[in-house]
């Protein structure tokens, strides 16, 4: 929504905050009054996901598997001695995130990567906004969905971008995998989608 | 991470459940696919359609988008033959983006893909030519 009222009071620049990891924060007051759209938050921290994830798939996944042929990727990485699938790179970064997230005091947010059609249970839509948004992503392609839900008392915005299946290897080993609840996705065709999910207070 | 979210969001966001909201990175609409009265460009648009939109209409992975000028004006003049090796055969660019062979549809003949690429240049071109002429 490109005129969203809505607007974060937040300490550090969005610029400053995706580039600083762990590090020391000293907040001028002048910093501390500036202020972002929670989806403008969101729109950058998932540019920064894909800007990442997209790096891993080409410049260490196409060039070592596709091109090189030096290795291979595998969603069995440890057995087979095989570099990680670029989704599986994402999750765990999100998993990591959401853990070193809980000893942080001031950092509450979190990244999921999730399908209404998923290998893994685990990784399907729980929250109404969650499968709004993941069947608007698929319904409504090249478009993002927005909204805000209220969970255990806690407001949140929730944003939801399309995951798209880009190489033949993401396309069919969703098809053949003996758990997936759909066989028939074509390269292109959009397999789930990036939620993510910051708190607001109202 | 040093973000600083909950600590500091102020107290102007309501208590209001307002969806949606429809932001485009790329906005692909199926009037932008130009039809032409050629019958075998037709065909190719179909098969385009079902084969390569899904990337090469939003740019998705970093497929050139044939609406966007400045992505293939050094594509069109290629030899059309390099470019019909590149889809049947498959690609890795210099910065080792992936075009994957017959766009991940083998059952697709070479015809076939040389049909769905003779589409993309010609939408490639209409919109090289309605901006030169802007």
């Amino acid at each position: 929504m490109k005129n969203m009222k809505y607007k974060l009071k937040k300490k550090l620049m969005i610029g400053t905050a995706l580039t600083t990891i762990a590090a020391t924060t000293v907040v001028s007051a002048e910093v501390s009054d500036a202020t972002v759209s929670v989806k403008a938050m969101a729109d950058a921290l998932h540019l920064v996901m894909d800007s990442d994830r997209s790096v891993y798939t080409k410049k260490i996944v196409n060039r070592l598997v596709k091109k090189d042929k030096v290795i291979k990727a595998s969603e069995h990485f440890e057995d087979e001695k095989a570099l990680v699938l670029p989704a599986q790179m994402f999750r765990f970064g999100s998993e990591l995130a959401a853990k070193r997230a809980e000893k942080l005091d001031d950092v509450n947010f979190s990244y999921t990567l999730q399908s209404l059609w998923p290998i893994n249970k685990q990784n399907a839509p729980k929250t109404e906004a969650e499968k709004a948004g993941l069947k608007y992503v698929v319904d409504n392609k090249g478009k993002n969905y927005y909204t805000t839900e209220k969970l255990g008392g806690v407001n949140y915005f929730t944003a939801v971008y399309a995951d798209t299946g880009v190489a033949p290897v993401c396309v069919s080993c969703h098809n053949k995998h003996p758990d997936t609840p759909k066989k028939d996705f074509k390269i292109g065709d959009v397999m789930g989608g990036v939620v993510i999910r910051i708190p607001v207070e109202g | 991470m040093s973000f600083c979210f909950s600590s500091v969001i102020s107290a102007t966001f309501p208590v209001v459940i307002f969806t949606v909201a429809i932001v485009s990175e790329a906005l692909a609409e199926k009037a932008d696919y130009v039809q032409s009265g050629n019958e075998a460009l037709q065909q190719g648009r179909d098969l385009w359609l079902e084969n390569c939109e899904g990337c090469h209409g939003y740019g998705v992975a970093d497929a050139p988008v044939p609406m966007q000028p400045d992505d293939w004006r050094h594509r069109v003049i290629k030899e059309k033959e390099v470019l019909y090796s590149h889809a049947i055969d498959g690609f890795i660019g210099e910065d080792y983006s992936m075009m994957p062979a017959r766009g991940g549809n083998d059952e697709l003949n070479d015809e076939q893909v040389k049909a769905a690429v003779d589409y993309m240049l010609f939408l490639a071109n209409f919109y090289i030519k309605r901006e030169d002429n802007q």
